[in-house]
C-alpha cells in the first residue's frame, strides 16, 4: 500500500496533492492543483468564499471523494482511506461537539471508537483536557461553554486520535475579536508545541499572515500563489493576490524601453514609471503591472506644478480615513484611486485634506512586477479599496 | 403573558374577536372532556346529565365487571398492545426513511409523496379496502395483521414529516466529525446521530401511540371480530345508558394523557441534561 515516493517517512506529515480535482456536477470547485505542504508547517489556504480552499480541505480530511488526482500524505496515497487511517483530524466550523455528551466524553470519543476501556478513556482525556486548560470543565455540557472553550474541547477531541495532520476549516471564525486574536497565537504555538502539519483555511488575510509558514491564494479552485507570507505579501505575483492581501497599488504602464536592467514604463496621465527588473525584459510597446505597498508612499502637496518626475502619481485628495498608527489617504488620479497609508507621526507634519493636490511617489527598489496584466478589480469582493487602484495603460496605441 | 402593549399603543378590536373567538374554542375542546370527567363520578342514583348527585367511584368498579354488554378489559388488552406496535414501528420506519432521504435519490419526491397522500385518502374507505383485499387473500382480519396495517396507514406520514423535519435539521458534520474521530457508520448512528435525534424520536412515538390508541374509522372494518378500545366504546354508546360511560370515557383519556405526559417530560429532561441544568 506504500507507493514508492520521493523522500517524506510514513510518518511524515507532509501534504502532496498530485493533480486535484472535484467537480460538484457542472462546477469544478477545485481545478487540477498541485501542492506540496512541507511536514510541521503550518499552511493557510486563504481565498474568499466558493474559491475551492474548503473543499480541498475535506478532500484531504476524506470527507470528500476527489474528482481525479491524488493526495498523498507522508509517503501514502490516501484516496479511499477512512480519515483516521490518513493520520488526519478535522476541527469542524461549528466545532460539531457533540450536543448529548460532556465535555469529557467529547474528548474520549475516538478511544472508545478504538475500543479503549472506559477508565483508560477517561484517564487520557482527561490528561489531554489539562493540556488545553479545561479540565476544570470536564463535566460541563458543550451548550454550557463559551465559543473559545468550545474550540479548545474541539480542539482536545482532535488532538487525542495523535493525528500528524490537523485540518482546521475556518477555526476562528466563530468567535469575536477578542477571543480570535487569543485563539490566533494559541492556535501557533500550539502547532509548534506538536510539531505536526496544520492546514488552516480562511478567508481573512490578516489571520493567514499572521500565523501561516506557507501561505496559498486561491481564486476559483486554482492556485494562485504559494509562498510564505512575507513573500505573498510583498511580492504578489498577480493582480488577484495584490487586491487579496491587501495594502498594495496595482498600476499599468506600456513598456517604453528597458535599459541597465531597469524597466520603463508610460502610465496614464503622463506617468512614467522605472522598476528595476532582473528578468528578461518584455519588449517595448508591452503592456506590464507593478505593484507598490501602500505604506511605502511618500505624499506631498502639489505646490510647484513642476513636470512629472518617474515613479511618481499626481492626483487630488478624495478623502482621508483615520486608522491608528497611519491615515488612509485616497488620491484620485483621474480614472482611478490610488491609497497612500501615510504614518501619523508624517501626516501631522504635512496634513492633506480633501480636495488637495498631491503628488505621490515612491522610490524605484518598492516595485514589485507583477506576472500578469491588471485587467482591473472593479467588483472585486474582498479587495479593501473601493474602486481599482489603476491607472490606465495605454493599450491602444 | 402578563406583559403590557408597551410600544403598540390600545388593543385593537381585532384582538378582542379573536380573544373571545379562542375563549371559545377553549371551552368547545375542554368543557365537554370537564363534563364527562366529573359525570363519572356520579352516585347509584344519577343520570347521565347533572347534577352530580352523591359522588362515587361504582361507576369506575362497573367497567371493570363484564358482566354487562361490553369488554371493555379485553378491548384495552389489544388496543394498548396495537398503539405501542404501532408507536415502535412508526419510529423504527420514519427514522430509517428519514436517513434515507438525507441524500437525495431517484423517486425520492415520487416516493414522498405517495407515502404522504394516505393523510387525504379517507379512513373508512381505507377500512373497507383493506377488508376486501384479505377476504380475497382469505386472511383473517384481526388487530394485530389488518388494523395494524391500517394504523401504520395513519401514523407513518405524521411520523415521516417528524423525522424530516429532524434529520433535515441535523447537521451532517457531527456524522462527519464521528467518522473523523474513527467511527464506525454504525457506531455514528447508534453514538451520535440517534442520541441527538431522540427527541424527535420520542415525539413520533407519541403520534404513533395516541393517533393509534384511539383511531375509530380505520379500524372499524380491520379489527376482526373483536374490538379495539374506541370500537367497544362506541358500541356501548348504543347500548349503555349509564354514566359507566364516563366512566370509561375518563380512563381512556387518562391513558392519553399519560402517553403525551411521559413523552413531554421525557423530552424536557433530555433538553435539560443536555443544557446543563439539573
Amino acid at each position: 500500500m506504500n507507493r514508492p515516493s520521493a523522500s517524506p517517512s510514513p510518518g511524515s506529515g507532509e501534504i502532496r496533492l498530485v493533480n486535484l480535482t472535484k467537480t460538484f456536477g457542472v462546477t469544478t470547485a477545485v481545478d487540477k492543483i498541485d501542492l506540496t505542504i512541507p511536514h510541521g508547517s503550518y499552511c493557510c489556504l486563504l481565498g474568499p468564499s466558493g474559491c475551492g480552499k474548503t473543499t480541498i480541505l475535506r478532500m484531504i480530511a476524506g470527507h470528500e471523494t476527489p474528482t481525479a488526482g491524488e493526495i498523498y500524505i507522508g509517503s501514502e496515497m490516501v484516496v479511499g482511506k477512512s480519515p483516521i487511517a490518513r493520520g488526519t483530524a478535522l476541527m469542524f466550523q461549528s466545532y460539531a461537539l457533540f450536543p448529548h455528551l460532556t465535555v469529557l466524553d467529547n474528548v474520549a470519543f475516538s478511544l472508545k471508537a478504538r475500543k479503549v476501556g472506559k477508565d483508560e478513556r477517561r484517564r487520557q482525556a482527561e490528561e489531554m483536557l489539562r493540556r488545553v486548560h479545561l479540565h476544570a470543565l470536564k463535566d460541563r455540557m458543550p451548550a454550557q461553554l463559551s465559543g473559545g472553550q468550545q474550540q479548545r474541547v474541539a480542539l482536545a477531541r482532535s488532538l487525542i486520535t495523535n493525528p500528524r495532520v490537523l485540518l482546521l476549516d475556518e477555526p476562528l471564525s466563530a468567535l469575536d475579536e477578542f477571543l480570535r486574536l487569543r485563539m490566533r497565537s494559541e492556535l501557533k504555538s500550539l502547532q509548534s508545541e506538536l510539531g505536526i502539519t496544520f492546514v488552516h483555511v480562511t478567508h481573512t488575510q490578516p489571520e493567514a499572515i499572521a500565523l501561516a509558514d506557507m501561505v496559498v491564494v486561491m481564486d476559483q479552485g486554482r492556485i494562485d500563489q504559494a509562498g510564505s507570507a512575507n513573500v505573498i505579501f510583498n511580492r504578489p505575483k498577480t493582480p488577484y493576490v495584490a487586491r487579496f492581501m491587501g495594502g498594495q497599488n496595482v498600476l499599468t504602464g506600456t513598456v517604453v524601453r528597458t535599459a541597465d536592467g531597469v524597466l520603463r514604463l508610460k502610465g496614464a496621465n503622463g506617468a512614467q514609471f522605472e522598476i528595476p527588473t532582473n528578468q528578461a525584459a518584455p519588449p517595448q510597446g508591452f503592456v506590464v503591472s507593478f505593484t507598490v505597498r501602500r505604506d511605502h508612499i511618500n505624499l506631498r502637496k502639489n505646490l510647484d506644478n513642476r513636470a512629472a518626475a518617474p515613479n511618481e502619481v499626481r492626483g487630488v485628495v478624495e478623502a482621508t480615513e483615520y486608522q491608528g498608527s497611519y491615515i488612509k489617504v485616497f488620491i484620485d488620479v483621474g480614472g482611478g484611486v490610488f491609497v497612500a497609508n501615510v504614518s501619523d507621526r508624517d501626516f501631522s507634519a504635512d496634513p492633506v485634506e480633501r480636495g488637495d493636490a498631491v503628488v505621490a511617489s515612491w522610490s524605484a527598489a518598492d516595485t514589485n512586477i507583477l506576472t500578469s496584466v491588471d485587467e482591473g478589480g472593479a467588483g472585486e469582493p474582498y479587495s479593501d479599496a473601493a474602486p481599482a487602484t489603476t491607472i490606465e495603460g495605454l493599450e491602444k496605441g | 403573558m402578563a406583559g403590557s402593549t408597551t410600544s403598540y399603543g390600545p388593543r385593537p378590536w381585532t384582538f378582542y374577536a379573536l380573544a373571545t373567538l379562542f375563549t371559545l374554542f377553549v371551552i368547545f375542546l375542554y368543557g365537554p372532556m370537564i363534563a364527562v370527567l366529573i359525570l363519572a363520578f356520579q352516585g347509584p342514583s344519577g343520570s347521565l346529565d347533572f347534577p352530580l348527585r352523591h359522588p362515587s367511584l361504582m361507576w369506575f368498579a362497573e367497567v371493570f365487571h363484564p358482566h354487562r354488554v361490553g369488554d371493555v378489559v379485553g378491548a384495552f388488552e389489544r388496543s394498548f398492545p396495537l398503539a405501542l406496535i404501532v408507536a415502535a414501528l412508526t419510529v423504527l420506519i420514519s427514522v430509517s426513511a428519514g436517513f434515507a432521504f438525507r441524500r437525495r435519490f431517484v423517486g425520492s419526491t415520487l416516493i414522498f409523496y405517495t407515502a404522504v397522500a394516505s393523510l387525504i385518502v379517507p379512513g373508512l374507505v381505507l377500512s373497507i379496502g383493506i377488508l376486501v383485499t384479505f377476504r380475497y387473500l382469505g386472511l383473517p382480519a384481526a388487530w394485530y395483521s389488518s388494523a395494524l396495517g391500517a394504523h401504520l396507514s395513519w401514523t407513518l406520514p405524521f411520523g415521516l414529516l417528524i423525522m424530516f423535519a429532524v434529520l433535515g435539521r441535523l447537521s451532517p458534520s457531527y456524522e462527519e466529525a464521528a467518522y473523523d474521530l474513527g467511527a464506525s457508520k454504525w457506531q455514528a448512528v447508534r453514538w451520535v446521530v440517534i442520541p441527538i435525534v431522540f427527541p424527535g424520536m420520542i415525539a413520533v412515538a407519541l403520534f404513533g401511540f395516541t393517533l393509534s390508541y384511539d383511531e375509530f374509522p380505520r379500524s372499524w372494518l380491520t379489527v376482526g371480530s373483536k374490538n379495539t378500545l374506541p370500537l367497544e366504546i362506541w358500541t356501548m354508546t348504543t347500548n349503555v345508558t349509564s354514566p359507566e360511560l364516563y366512566a370509561l370515557g375518563a380512563m381512556t383519556t387518562f391513558v392519553s394523557f399519560l402517553a403525551i405526559g411521559i413523552a413531554l417530560s421525557s423530552i424536557a429532561i433530555i433538553q435539560r441534561t443536555r443544557s446543563g441544568r439539573k
